[in-house]
């Protein structure tokens, strides 16, 4: 029996409808028998090119589709009477999903392919949910099924066929002989849609109209039993809970095999009143439907082949693009003073003989262009990326950095090996990001420019929330559940609860919650909504409308094509990376500011190498708030490193990276760089490229340059080695093709033997010096702000707030570095934080901003900023006109203190501003003696009050250190502080205690979780790490307390190296409030308690498990996630107000 | 020291009881207001002296009392005037009387949040709070302009007295502002709006049945509905003329439940109270000229007299027999 080809498929992508990923529905259908597959998901092309490519995976015909919701040619009377309905006091109103639903296929190759996106791009230009306008509903490429769902299928469920056949007529109009009408039956009883008198209908109207019927099954999941899944999508789309007394999902719409769908069908002809052979006549219409719907995914859709934008717009005039290349290279060269340097020239020859090899001189004058037009908006620019590796982007203006000095290879980036898109991206500074699309899209226009999407799929968080809330559970039971659990996979979430030690106390109540769990797996990668992708911007000719559907962003409105970022890639359109990078924003901030106050124009990017003071500060660790070396991981490298030069800089941030902490590589390095070890090569003619790092390998580059030094290969073909060596099976082949070439260039084979070892070590990971190169960069001009202008740095990381930290860790560096913090005064603060020079010291101090006042809009922020300087309270309130939450919030954190009077009375007076504007007869003046505020005799704010206030209104302790309060009772406790900690001794066992600042549980070399954490207690930072066997007394406590007091044992590595292993931890909150109210008595009966539940009860360690990297390195199972617990940089609360803590 | 405030720990939507134990303090005293659902004040001056008891003594005999005869335990606050009763009751405990010594009022006062004081709600407190005036004793120490400023002219005055322990209040006898209550709980989230209504039919023929078992009506019908994330949305309507007729409080709790127009609301629970109960012989009863509304009371006439005799079971609207 030949397959039967389902007309009516949708994936995941659907959202919140399809239960199935595409990649799954191919594959079933090729184990079921079928050579065709349809993808037809509602509203969206997105899945197509992931269906289309696993499709050719399992030998299956992809046909490709989309099901809109489609208005009528007129409005129908219903629609108003709807609009009409009282909007409800609480919940919301339904969501309306009553527009009637169309199938489209594309039928004639790439013209059915553009009427597709052509449709789904109209159907969601309307705001609110996407519906198709009747008059953009035609298509000559397109074959059209009406079904259940559709105006004319809900007429035949009404009992209405005579309604059916007038709602035909305009279909009939517009599509002719394309159209089709859709039986399907999921055993449902009555007339509905899924019924099977309703199916009987079709087929009889279908017969009495002289259109063709064809059978679906109106498939949402691969496999039978996942109704329930279904059912929770549908809970989740509508935002209600499943009602089990309601009709729920049939649990029919899978992917059924030839058999069932032909048991379907004589069924349903059978109820039509026709004899059972009958039903053959109706597959074969179904079949003869599907053999026409040819798109093929290569010729049509456009995979394999490369579209830019056209010659003429990116400066070639009547030239050829690769001519136009050539003479700007040029020009470049003499522009960068290389005119007379033979070997530049030579490159740069070399390099533009390959680029016109792949044709590609459109893409380089492209993003030429591209970074011309946002230099010249005076943004920041830096190219990143092995595009850095490339003399002609160089001789272009797209990368700073000169490669042939820091011999950085073309061939890394692209050679004529590769046949791949080469890759260039941008770094701007992250504020000004969409002006520069923008920028983009008037350059180019929006027929070429798209910005690129980015599904959002189910994690465990969000698929607990959503299941929780379909299945009716408490809402606070929901969130308990979502927070306890770190940012890991949905189908992961039962195997957590197994393993993860801080999840023990979850699983004990496990079974409580039914059949969540299976469903949150469920749920594992679904797409639930999709956003734009922060970087991608597709760039192509004037045929990107027809090859891809374009939508609106939700909040920007800037066009967004429905294909993710591999899509794109895999449809051989142009992807330019133009990154926000905050730092970049940060420092053109800081230099703002110095030029602002003293007039001095600091040119970041020719401030001289070399700097002493800047090393200095790197070398000391201080470096929180610096690019790429804040990170506790790396101030530990750092302080082993010790770097003095911007070429330290480039291999310390190489190294670290989980490839060359798995593969031990730091180790050696540092210990030949202080001279502990001898620098040995495998072979004197390597000395050349590993002489910079010591004879370690630490750079992709110089993988190449061993390859292809003892091979003899060229470096295009080197690099192509070297791509291969992360996949084990290609690896044997390489290293049999490497031993028979070096032997034959004639290396002896113990040469050989250890050269191939450290290439096999290093595998495919390691860094590209390119991208190093070009990290570094930044790197060294924001310590060189840090250690020149420090309260410039500090205002500028406090506007864009970069980094890993919480802005309050920020503040308290900038105090103890000396650089006064000045408060918020509205007649001093500005939008964005400030320097100001204090008088009496000559000493520029950081002056907090607006901004930073939770909840203030930009408007308002800009409009104090505008009125300044204020003589009172009242003129402040009349002239700034702050809404009055925001007016109390200034009050409370001391930015209106200057008009006298305390904070309490100050907020009092604002009440009655605010009774009065409203006009309910305030005449009452709350002013005294003129400019001051008059008292009145409320309680001022205590000082733990405003500390309170200030986290509240500000995230941020700006008066004090919040640990100073607590610092009797740490006294009490005997801990050590941050600053005495640096004279402890290696192994000594300590008490340490402070805020949280970050925690991470990255990969790390053995293979085991260890979860880092930084603590602040005021006079520095303590690196605190914890070992798997303290995991099930302290995960818990670290990852869900802000304040910690942990017992630890010191470890030295190195002069600046110094980090605390932790044994074990409590909630220093806690400890405090028993302080407080029990005495130092409670605190001990406390300490006594044992910790929480130890080991499990089932002997073996549940963390055992550790999964094999294809790399070559094992990583522990729950490595390298975004941990539990609140990040510290959300805590607005003091630690009195915690919820959670007693009290 | 004379007055009581009694709280009787009587399980939920169980306050058809609260009568009887009324009347279990009126044996001491006749100046007995009832604060309902579950509460009372006492006012024993003629009792002390005519039981030769002091209150303390007295308030032990009517736990005893309520603990013998309902199997009822109560919590009691007692003080020199209603209010500092009512405050003395917030931390009084099963088995102990808490008492507010007549000399240390200001002591006893200064400490307690805002809150406590019995005509401060939660608005009221928020406002207190959010100036710093978080205690009894703070309050008792802003200036009564600014108290005034704060809450309003007599609201303010009014908190300045009471924070400073001056009790003006009499308990006042009121046998009559009573209320009974009905509460329909769901198992799981339910938005249906057919079930809604079922649950309210339900609870409005409960109510009526109730009080014309106690031969009352009541003058106001108070819906609340309550949420899956606890929160709740109350409306109260005056009925059109006081009554305990099943079909006009259903009629009245209905029009409520309309106006909220409920879509994906996740209701947990609806709840009815009937409020300002009087007896039914002092109700007027607007007669038409519509033969149904007097068929219907004829019918629910007939209802209650086969529920009396078969059980409360017995005779239900068509629309709850499912």
């Amino acid at each position: 029996m030949p397959g039967f080809t389902h007309l009516h498929t949708v994936s995941g992508f659907s959202l919140r409808y399809g239960a199935s990923h595409p990649e799954r529905l191919a594959e079933r259908a090729s184990e079921r028998g079928m050579d065709a597959l349809t993808l037809t998901d509602r509203d969206t092309l997105a899945g197509t090119v992931r269906f289309a490519k696993a499709c050719a995976k399992s030998g299956v015909r992809p046909l490709f589709g989309v099901d809109l919701a489609v208005a009528g040619p007129v409005r129908r009377e219903g629609d108003l009477r709807r609009e009409k309905r009282r909007t409800p006091v609480r919940g919301g109103a339904f969501i309306d999903e009553s527009t009637p639903r169309a199938t489209f296929l594309a039928r004639d190759g790439a013209r059915g392919w553009a009427d597709l996106c052509r449709l789904v791009t109209a159907a969601h230009e309307s705001e609110g949910t996407p519906l198709l306008p009747w008059t953009e509903n035609r298509g000559d490429g397109l074959t059209v099924l009406l079904g259940p769902d559709s105006d004319v299928g809900r007429a035949l469920a009404a009992g209405r066929p005579d309604r059916a056949a007038k709602l035909l007529v305009p279909w009939r109009e517009v599509y002719g002989d394309a159209l089709r009408l859709e039986a399907v039956w999921h055993g449902r009883e009555g007339t509905g849609p899924g019924s099977l008198r309703l199916a009987a209908r079709t087929v009889g109207f279908a017969a009495e109209q002289r259109i063709p019927p064809v059978l679906s099954n109106a498939v949402r999941y691969a496999d039978p039993g996942l109704g329930p899944v279904a059912d929770v999508l549908d809970a989740a789309r509508r935002l209600v809970p499943v009602d089990p007394t309601k009709e729920l999902d049939s649990g029919e719409a899978w992917l059924k095999d030839a058999g069932a769908m032909l048991h379907v069908a004589e069924r349903i002809v059978e109820a039509a009143g026709y004899r059972g052979d009958t039903a053959h006549r109706l597959l074969e219409q179904t079949r003869a439907t599907a053999a026409v719907c040819l798109v093929d995914p290569e010729d049509d859709l456009g995979i394999g082949t490369v579209h830019f934008p056209e010659p003429h717009l990116v400066g070639a005039g009547r030239r050829t693009a690769q001519r136009t290349l050539a003479s700007r290279a040029a020009a470049g060269m003499v522009l960068h003073g290389y005119a007379g340097r033979r070997d530049y020239w030579e490159r740069m020859h070399r390099e533009l003989d390959i680029i016109a090899h792949h044709g590609f001189a459109s893409y380089f004058l492209t993003v030429a262009h591209v970074v011309d037009d946002v230099r010249e908006m005076g943004i920041r620019v830096a190219a990143r990326g092995s595009g850095a590796g490339s003399l002609v982007n160089h001789l272009l203006g797209i990368a700073h950095a000169d490669p042939v000095e820091h011999g950085l290879l073309m061939e890394r980036f692209l050679s004529k090996e590769r046949v791949v898109l080469p890759d260039i991206d941008i770094d701007v500074e992250s504020a000004r990001r969409l002006e520069v699309y923008r920028a983009i899209i008037d350059r180019f226009g929006t027929e070429r420019v798209a910005t690129v999407s980015m599904p959002e799929t189910y994690r465990v968080r969000h698929a607990i929330r959503d299941v929780g809330a379909a299945l009716s559970l408490d809402p606070a039971d929901i969130d308990r559940l979502a927070k306890a659990f770190p940012h890991i996979r949905a189908r992961d979430a039962r195997a957590a609860l197994a393993e993860l030690p801080e999840l023990r106390e979850l699983a004990a109540e496990q079974e409580r919650y039914g059949r969540l769990w299976e469903l949150v797996e469920a749920l594992d990668a679904l797409p639930r909504g999709v956003a734009m992708h922060p970087c991608g911007v597709l760039l192509s000719d004037a045929s990107l409308l027809a090859r891809t559907p374009v939508v609106p962003t939700s909040g920007e409105g800037l066009p967004m094509s429905q294909f993710d970022k591999d899509d794109v890639e895999d449809l051989g359109l142009l992807k330019l990376d133009v990154l926000g990078v905050r730092m970049q924003s940060a420092m053109a901030h800081a230099v703002a500011e110095v030029e602002r106050v003293t007039g001095e124009r600091i040119d970041l990017d020719s401030v001289a190498e070399g700097d002493p003071a800047t090393y200095q500060l790197i070398r000391s660790t201080e470096t929180l708030g610096c690019f790429q070396i804040e990170s506790p991981g790396q101030r530990d490298l750092v302080g082993r490193l010790q770097p003095a030069t911007f070429h330290d800089l480039v291999v310390d941030i190489s190294l670290f990276r989980p490839g060359p902490v798995a593969a031990d590589m730091v180790r050696p390095f540092i210990e030949a760089r202080h001279g502990r070890a001898p620098v040995r090569y495998p072979h004197p003619d390597l000395e050349e490229s590993l002489k910079g790092t010591y004879g370690v390998v630490v750079f992709h580059e110089q993988v190449i340059d061993i390859v292809a030094v003892l091979t003899g290969c060229g470096r295009g073909e080197a690099d192509r080695v070297r791509r291969g060596l992360s996949d084990p099976e290609s690896q044997r082949r390489i290293q049999v093709w490497f031993a028979q070439r070096a032997e034959a260039n004639g290396y002896d084979a113990e040469t050989i033997r250890r050269t191939w070892e450290i290439v096999e070590a290093f595998g495919s990971y390691g860094f590209c010096k390119a991208h190093a190169v070009a990290f570094a960069v930044p790197t060294y001009q924001s310590a060189w702000l840090k250690a020149h202008h420090p309260a410039a740095f500090y205002a500028g990381l406090l506007t864009h707030d970069p980094g890993m930290y919480p802005k309050r860790l920020l503040l308290a560096d900038a105090r103890r570095r000396g650089v006064p913090v000045l408060p918020l005064d509205v007649n001093e603060s500005g939008v964005a934080h400030r320097i100001e020079l204090v008088s009496e010291s000559g000493v520029w101090g950081l002056r907090l901003a607006l901004s930073d006042v939770h909840g203030i809009s930009e408007a308002e922020a800009a409009r104090i900023a505008d009125g300044q300087p204020y003589a009172s309270l009242l003129d402040f309130w009349e002239r700034a006109r702050p809404s009055r939450p925001i007016a109390g919030r200034l009050a409370q954190v001391g930015a209106l203190d200057a008009f006298g009077a305390n904070r309490r009375d100050l907020q009092l007076h604002l009440t009655e501003l605010h009774r009065g504007a409203r006009g309910a007869g305030g005449g009452q003046l709350p002013l005294a003696g003129g400019r001051k505020t008059a008292p009145a005799g409320l309680p001022d704010l205590t000082s733990a009050e405003r500390l309170s206030a200030e986290l509240g209104v500000l995230s941020m302790d700006a008066s004090r250190n919040l640990m100073d309060d607590h610092r009797g009772f740490l006294d009490e406790l005997g801990v050590v502080s941050a600053r005495r900690l640096r004279e402890a001794r290696h192994g000594e066992t300590v008490l340490v205690a402070g805020a949280k600042a970050a925690t991470q549980t990255p990969p790390i070399r053995s293979g085991k979780r260890v979860i880092f954490t930084t603590l602040d207690d005021g006079t520095g930072l303590v690196d605190l790490a914890f070992f798997d066997d303290s995991h099930d007394a302290c995960a818990h406590t670290v990852f869900h307390s802000w304040l910690l007091l942990v017992r630890g044992v010191v470890q030295r590595r190195g002069p600046r190296s110094l980090s605390v292993v932790g044994s074990a931890a409590w909630n220093l909150a806690e400890l405090v409030e028993l302080r407080v109210e029990g005495g130092l008595d409670e605190v001990a009966a406390r300490l006594a308690e044992p910790a929480p539940d130890r080991a499990p009860a089932d002997g073996e360690p549940a963390a055992a498990r550790t999964i094999r990297m294809p790399t070559g390195y094992e990583m522990h199972p729950w490595a390298d996630l975004r941990p539990a617990g609140e990040e510290p940089a959300k805590v607005r609360k003091l630690w009195h107000q915690s919820p959670g803590s007693a009290g | 020291m004379t007055i009581l405030c009694v709280r009787f720990q009587l399980p939920p939507m169980y306050e058809a009881a609260l009568p009887r134990l009324l009347g279990l303090l009126e044996d001491f005293t006749p100046v007995v207001q009832a604060l309902p659902p579950d509460g009372a004040l006492a006012d024993l001056r003629g009792a002390e002296r005519y039981f030769g008891r002091d209150a303390l003594e007295l308030a032990a005999m009517i736990r005893v009392r309520s603990l013998a005869l309902y199997g009822v335990d109560c919590l009691i606050g007692a003080g020199p005037g209603p209010m500092l009763a009512r405050v003395a009751l917030r931390d009084a405990r099963p088995g102990t009387t808490r008492t507010v010594p007549e000399d240390a009022v200001a002591e006893f006062l200064a400490d307690k949040p805002v809150a406590a004081l019995p005509g401060v709600g939660a608005a009221t407190a928020r406002t207190l709070e959010e100036y710093g005036l978080d205690t009894l004793g703070r309050v008792a120490a802003a200036p009564l302009s600014t108290l005034q400023r704060l809450v309003g002219a007599k609201a303010g005055r009014e908190l300045h007295e009471k924070a400073n322990g001056i009790d003006r209040g009499r308990v006042v006898p009121n046998a009559v502002s009573r209320s009974l209550a009905a509460e329909r709980t769901f198992a799981r989230d339910e938005l249906d709006p057919d079930r809604h209504r079922r649950a309210l039919l339900s609870a409005a023929e409960e109510l009526g049945t109730r009080l014309r078992a106690l031969e009352k009506v009541c003058r106001t019908l108070t819906l609340t509905v309550r949420y899956a994330d606890r929160s709740t949305t109350t409306r109260t309507r005056t009925l059109r003329e006081p009554t305990a007729h099943s079909a006009a409080l259903t009629r009245t709790a209905y029009g409520m439940y309309e106006a909220l127009g409920l879509q994906r609301a996740r209701v947990r629970a609806i709840a009815l109270r009937a409020e300002g109960l009087a007896p039914a012989e002092q109700a007027a009863h607007q007669l038409t000229f519509d033969p149904v509304d007097d068929k219907l009371r004829r019918l629910e006439e007939a209802a209650d007299r086969a529920r009396a005799r078969f059980g409360p079971g017995a005779v239900k609207p068509g629309a709850l027999a499912a």
